[in-house]
């Protein structure tokens, strides 16, 4: 009898210490185990991903971008850097307020960047006045309608409507984005309207664009610009003009929110604001949303008509109801002779803010947000809202 | 050595009064299945208390208990792996009674598999269950082998969903209250408290249950059911746990009345398939049984099973194919370096049962219980307010998503594909991309700080609860007029309240998390009441509540349920021919009664006005029949009049043979997570809802003679009007979306075959084997209606599903769609051998005719016509068509042995191995996923979203050494 709970009691042991030492024990439950404080790079760690010791400016980095460096098999491409070349920069933007999406902005002493990491909600890891550290090797500096971005060499779509591509894989991130110190956020700086029109006559290349301004004295332009797909499945392309609505050179379309939501979209429509809006795009017209596609079935052709299947039959307006999405839109604001457009994204959780009365009334305002370059204008999104508490984007004097 | 000098003293005296007794009882002990003799079984014949003698069977089985007086005995069997048994015996004239074969019933192996092999296919809280059936029945051959062998491919019987299995204890049916799902988790670790229990098979009726369609299984769970003595195991294997540590201590009935039972376990440990699966459960009992007289007995039961364990997740082929496990689980990853399982199942749900039996007479007896759950159920998970997507096998993470060789799809970079192809093929040198990456929850949560300096969380996990009161009244009786007539019924109530809410489980480094819906912030973000979760804390503090760890959050809602039933069963016997009639009815209501006010669906405040918030009056939203859609306060009451009938007959053939049918119909309601659209968010119910109509029929034969033991059923079901409902994300409508499907009809049919043969060769060698063959198939075209979770609006209402039950292709061929998550073709063939205590079992099994889970979604025309509205063959075949896994072919086997030690200490062993074969991959379930690809180049059909599967282990084992005495 001994003997047998002896060989129960070691066999019981040997299970035991089985389990703790490679299968219990590892399996976190409880208790306090929390992580150490997450590394900071600093640029003495760098050698390990190949830092030589020196870094390039923005501004010298963006010189390597040499438009129309096709490759191949592609009809745009921007140009994928293959040196070891690396920059720093403070981030100067963040996505909390819902207006950036996919991407940050860094900034040195000569410039400013878009860098399009393709993750959402970046604000989590990358604050503002924080260090960056990016290795450009095999990333890829282009253009979108002039702007410069940094990302990946782009995706081979039908449309090559890109130069660059998001970066989007972690791994690619983790080897060519480092975050460093935490600092003071960047001031913004104030731009005149000479050093914006200098930097519209250098195209990509000004120094302006991916930088953290403050333009003052802006009036209200009462124009607004802004890009409908009435079907929400067919392809937005530039060359379906049938499922393109262009909302500009017609004042705000008594628009006065600073973008529209979905039930602010819906909102408008209903209210009958874009009625006298027009289908198509370039040379391209049909005529007014209160028609169906069918209508215009003689323009478009059978196979078009075919595409909308049995939305052909109903209204663009009712089109536009159904696949409602938010929207974007851009307020024209003038500095001089120059137009600053304020192009706020619909998913910005400022999107349905009004726009001051007094901002609509002419009054001036100052204007503080990241500027950019859009098809040869300048144009401004706005970082924080434009009534932040803490840090309002916008304003008047 | 007592018994001993008593039995010398008993012969000595004997002799001395030279007047020894000249009766006894003699007999052979054979196992009850199998019909082969029992060796070595312990005999103790008992005059009232008192041990009068003492005896053990010889290899052959036999026994003999010479000299004893006239009288009147009750003669005790034990022996290892048999369930004890107690028969009557009176010697009369002075002759040796001759008992023939006593037959025991071997205690079922299965039962040492563990019920927690079952509970770990919850998984409810995803939408996804896939509960397999678990079948006992000791004396039944089919079960006996399809419940051991059938249990790791998730085989539900006759392809009926579990919830359809009744499951009683001490006569109070516990399926849960909200899903119906057997609820064997309750349980699971006290497995010789619950070792004892009747089952019946199909419509068949039992003494203490009207039943269903799918069979029910009372476990007895008292003290005098649980086997006396002390006992004590150790269990290791290598699919769930590593260990199990089990004691239980019975006294029997005492001569003072008095009958005691405790029974503790401890589940500790991972496994070696599964990482991140791992379980630290463990179970407590007591039970005390107190007998006042041969009328009154009364009986109370406590016990909980308090632990948490480990969750597995399903994952996509193109996962398991690039890490080259198809047991990979995304649920876990390294949090400094130790594993870290994020979806843990965290319970404790005491259970209290007090039981009187009332026996006036050997005509009448009746019992009452009264039975009481409560305590806390909670799931972990992830969760997290505007940030990246945690989970590591998310879409966007993976190869597919950046590259796809049909242009159409629009994902063209094979950069980017090789990148994350790379990674994930080398997920070891990448944990932190293709597990959870716990650490980053903290960098990310600790920078995060406010104003006030305090940081807010981005990510926690959360603990979604679902903590039940379950209060039940069952009363049954059984009453026997006359030899010809048995009748018996039953009267049952139930009270359940359950609670869901989630609350705070680990704020990952943060200070505080706030309490706002993240979906509805995306829609809403200018509108800040609609985003909020408690709307009555906004109006009164001005801004969301910020919470802290253990704080509820999200939801809040009671799920009410009253249950109030009876039924009657008649058994009438004439010759060789039986047959019983009966029928039930019953009353089922349920009602949602929300706690929280939240700012989607305020609805209106308590004295019927509109709510003003921030000085704005927010209109309601309605319901069809006018009514305001809310989230808060008591819905309207859903009740439903459920009946049944069945009868059986039942015809016995010279004693060997039976032959019986029974036929039953079910009106039953549907159940509370059947009806809801959106639980979570308000209290609005589908349409149409009504009662699930059953009609099921079987006819069986049985042989048991000469050691045979045959059982063959052929039976046919519909089930009509079922419902049921999904919550997922909608591409096609950027929002979450609830699918409620309505009307789906499913028709079952098949054979039943088991059979247990000795070779005749080979002395206790026998030939077993299980076939069950059948078609489930789907037999109706549903009906859904899709709302929007963040407005109720309505996207598409009663549209039919018309490829729900089959396809009609262009060709003419029909694709039939299949009820799925069980093979419908199962088949087991082995050999058994047994003899002296030991125990050898080796079985080949073929499982084939297995079916995915459907969406129905998919099925439909919105998604099979494509955004062209243009209907193609291929995308007909392709959007419709149901997906049938591959057949397997497993191999098993099992030894055991037990030694009687000094005929008082048994120990035994029993070693089991399944799939030697080492085949890994054997779907077991998995389910379509809801979502779409409808960014194409050519805008003329939409793409499915990859299937998630779950694997069956390769070859595992289980070792479990016992000890009793």
């Amino acid at each position: 009898m001994k003997k047998i709970l002896i060989a129960l009691a070691a066999f019981a042991a040997l299970v035991s210490c089985q389990s703790l030492k490679e299968e219990w024990q590892p399996v976190f439950t409880f208790g306090d185990n929390e992580p150490a404080e997450m590394k900071i790079w600093t640029e003495g760690d760098l050698s390990k991903y190949g830092f030589a010791g020196s870094f390039t400016t923005i501004k010298e980095m963006k010189q390597q971008y040499k438009k129309k460096t096709a490759l191949e098999n592609r009809m745009t491409s921007g140009h994928t850097i293959t040196e070891n070349v690396w920059i720093k920069g403070q981030v100067v933007s963040d996505d909390k307020s819902g207006n950036l999406y996919r991407e940050i902005y860094l900034q040195d002493e000569t410039g400013g960047i878009d860098l399009k990491l393709g993750k959402s909600s970046l604000y989590s890891d990358y604050k503002l006045g924080q260090w960056v550290y990016v290795k450009c090797q095999n990333l890829c500096i282009g253009a979108y309608n002039g702007m410069p971005q940094l990302g990946l060499e782009p995706d081979n779509t039908t449309t090559n409507e890109y130069e660059t591509s998001y970066i989007d894989i972690q791994e690619i991130i983790n080897t060519h984005v480092f975050r460093g110190a935490y600092d003071s956020p960047v001031a913004p700086k104030a731009v005149s309207e000479s050093e914006i029109s200098a930097s519209i006559q250098a195209g990509f290349y000004g120094d302006l664009w991916g930088t953290l301004v403050t333009v003052k004295g802006l009036t209200y332009g009462d124009e607004i610009f802004a890009l409908l797909y009435p079907h929400g499945i067919l392809a937005h392309k530039k060359d379906n003009p049938y499922n393109r609505i262009f909302l500009s050179e017609a004042g705000t379309w008594g628009i006065d929110t600073w973008s529209m939501s979905k039930a602010k979209y819906v909102e408008y429509i209903e209210a009958g604001n874009f009625d006298k809006a027009v289908v198509g795009s370039g040379a391209t017209k049909y005529g007014d949303i209160l028609s169906k596609p069918r209508d215009y079935a003689s323009q478009m052709g059978e196979s078009v008509i075919a595409a909308f299947g049995p939305d052909a039959d109903i209204t663009y307006k009712e089109m536009m109801i159904k696949y409602a999405t938010a929207n974007y839109v851009s307020h024209y604001f003038k500095m001089g002779s120059t137009n600053v457009q304020v192009r706020s994204s619909g998913y910005a959780k400022f999107a349905d803010t009004k726009l001051d009365s007094r901002i609509l009334g002419g009054s001036k305002v100052d204007i503080t947000g990241i500027l950019t370059i859009y098809d040869g204008s300048a144009q401004m999104s706005l970082v924080t809202a434009p009534d932040d508490a803490d840090n309002p984007s916008v304003k008047i004097n | 050595m007592k018994r001993i000098i008593l039995f010398l003293t008993a012969i000595l005296t004997g002799i001395a009064l030279n007047a020894q007794p000249t009766g006894g009882v003699k007999g052979t002990v054979i196992n009850r299945n199998g019909r082969q003799p029992v060796e070595n079984a312990k005999l103790t014949l008992m005059q009232g208390a008192s041990e009068i003698a003492a005896a053990v069977t010889a290899e052959d089985g036999t026994f003999l208990i010479p000299e004893l007086e006239n009288g009147m005995y009750t003669l005790v069997i034990e022996a290892p792996d048999f369930l004890e048994t107690q028969v009557q015996v009176t010697v009369n004239d002075g002759y040796v009674k001759n008992m023939f074969n006593l037959s025991l019933t071997a205690i079922q192996r299965v039962a040492e598999v563990d019920d927690d092999s079952f509970a770990a296919f919850d998984m409810d809280d995803s939408g996804y269950n896939d509960n397999p059936t678990i079948l006992f029945g000791s004396n039944d051959v089919f079960n006996n082998i399809a419940g051991y062998n059938f249990s790791s491919v998730r085989f539900r019987a006759r392809g009926y969903a579990s919830e359809s299995q009744d499951v009683y204890l001490a006569g109070v049916k516990m399926n849960d209250a909200i899903t119906g799902y057997s609820p064997f988790s309750l349980w699971s670790g006290l497995n010789e408290a619950m070792r004892s229990k009747e089952t019946t098979n199909g419509s068949e009726v039992s003494d203490f249950a009207f039943g269903g369609y799918n069979g029910v299984t009372n476990i007895f769970g008292n003290a005098t059911n649980v086997r006396k003595g002390l006992r004590g195991s150790i269990l290791t294997n290598s699919t769930l746990y590593r260990l199990r540590l089990m004691g239980s201590y019975a006294t029997g009935l005492m001569d003072n009345g008095w009958a005691f039972a405790f029974n503790v376990s401890a589940r500790l440990g991972g496994n070696d398939w599964i990482d991140g699966v791992y379980y630290r459960s463990f179970a407590y009992y007591a039970a005390a049984d107190k007998v006042f007289n041969d009328t009154h007995k009364l009986g109370f039961v406590f016990f909980a099973t308090p632990g948490q364990r480990g969750a597995q997740n399903a994952s996509t082929q193109e996962v398991y194919d690039l890490v080259g496990d198809n047991m990979y689980n995304s649920n876990w990853g390294y949090q400094n370096g130790k594993v870290r399982n994020a979806r843990v199942r965290k319970t404790n749900e005491p259970i209290a049962i007090v039981k009187y039996d009332y026996t006036p007479s050997d005509k009448f007896n009746a019992s009452a219980t009264a039975l009481y759950r409560f305590g806390k159920n909670g799931y972990t998970a992830l969760d997290w307010y505007d940030a990246q997507d945690p989970r590591p096998d998310y879409y966007r993470n993976l190869p597919s998503y950046f590259y796809d060789a049909n242009p159409d799809m629009n994902r063209n970079n094979d950069i980017k594909r090789g990148w994350s192809d790379e990674v994930w093929r080398h997920s070891d040198m990448y944990p932190e991309l293709t597990h959870i990456n716990w650490d980053r929850f903290y960098d990310v949560n600790r920078i995060q700080t406010d104003a006030t300096g305090k940081n807010r969380s981005k990510y926690i996990q959360e603990e979604r609860h679902v903590d039940q009161q379950d209060f039940n009244l069952a009363a049954t009786f059984k009453y026997r007029p006359s030899s010809a007539a048995t009748i018996t019924g039953g009267l049952n109530a139930r009270i359940n309240r359950t609670e869901y809410y989630k609350q705070v489980a680990d704020l990952l480094g943060g200070d505080y998390f706030v309490n706002i819906d993240n979906f509805a912030e995306r829609d809403f973000a200018a509108t800040p009441y609609k985003l909020q979760n408690d709307l009555n804390y906004y109006m009164k503090h001005g801004a969301a509540e910020k919470i802290g760890k253990g704080d509820k959050y999200g939801y809040d809602y009671y799920a009410q349920v009253r249950n109030y039933g009876a039924w009657l069963n008649g058994k009438f016997t004439f010759g060789n021919f039986s047959a019983n009639l009966g029928g039930r009815i019953g009353l089922e209501s349920f009602w949602r009664e929300g706690l929280l006010r939240k700012g989607l669906f305020p609805g209106l405040d308590e004295t019927g006005k509109k709510i003003v918030v921030d000085g704005v009056t927010i209109e309601p939203t309605y319901e069809k029949d006018g009514s305001v859609v809310t989230s808060y306060g008591k819905s309207k009451v859903s009740s439903f009049l459920t009946y049944a009938a069945k009868l059986g007959l039942n015809y016995v053939i010279g004693g060997s043979q039976r032959v019986y049918a029974n036929v039953g119909y079910f009106n039953d309601a549907p159940k509370f997570n059947q009806v809801f659209l959106s639980p979570r968010t308000r209290n609005s119910l589908m349409d149409g809802i009504t009662t699930i109509k059953t009609m099921s029929a079987d006819v069986n034969w049985q042989y048991s003679a000469d050691g045979i033991n045959i059982r063959t059923t052929a039976y046919y079901t519909t089930i009509m009007d079922q419902s049921k409902v999904m919550s997922a994300y909608d591409d096609l409508q950027n929002a979450f979306s609830n699918f409620a499907i309505n009307g789906i009809d499913q028709r079952n049919m098949g054979v039943e075959v088991g059979f247990k043969v000795p070779t005749y060769v080979v002395p206790n060698l026998s030939v077993q084997g299980v076939l069950a063959a059948g078609r489930y198939e789907y037999t109706s075209n549903p009906t859904m209606t899709q709302t929007v979770d963040n407005s109720a609006e309505v996207v598409m209402e009663n549209v039919p599903v018309p490829y729900w039950k089959s396809t009609l292709l262009p060709d003419g061929t029909v694709k039939q769609h299949y009820v799925p998550s069980t093979p419908q073709i199962a088949a087991s063939l082995g050999l058994a051998y047994n003899r002296n205590y030991w125990f050898i079992d080796a079985d080949v099994e073929y499982f084939g005719e297995s079916y995915l889970d459907m969406n129905p979604l998919y099925r439909t025309n919105h998604a099979v016509y494509g955004p062209d509205n243009q209907l193609t063959a291929q995308e007909l075949e392709y959007m419709t068509a149901q997906e049938r896994f591959d057949p397997a072919f497993l191999v098993n086997f099992s030894v055991g042995k037990s030694w009687y030690i000094h005929y008082k200490y048994q120990l035994g062993f029993s070693f089991n191995v399944k799939n030697l074969l080492n085949n890994k991959n054997v779907k077991t379930g998995g389910y379509e996923q809801t979502r779409m690809v409808d960014n194409t180049v050519s805008k003329s059909q939409y793409y499915r979203f990859d299937p998630k599967y779950f694997y069956m282990a390769g070859t595992n084992y289980m070792l479990n050494v016992y000890f009793r005495f």
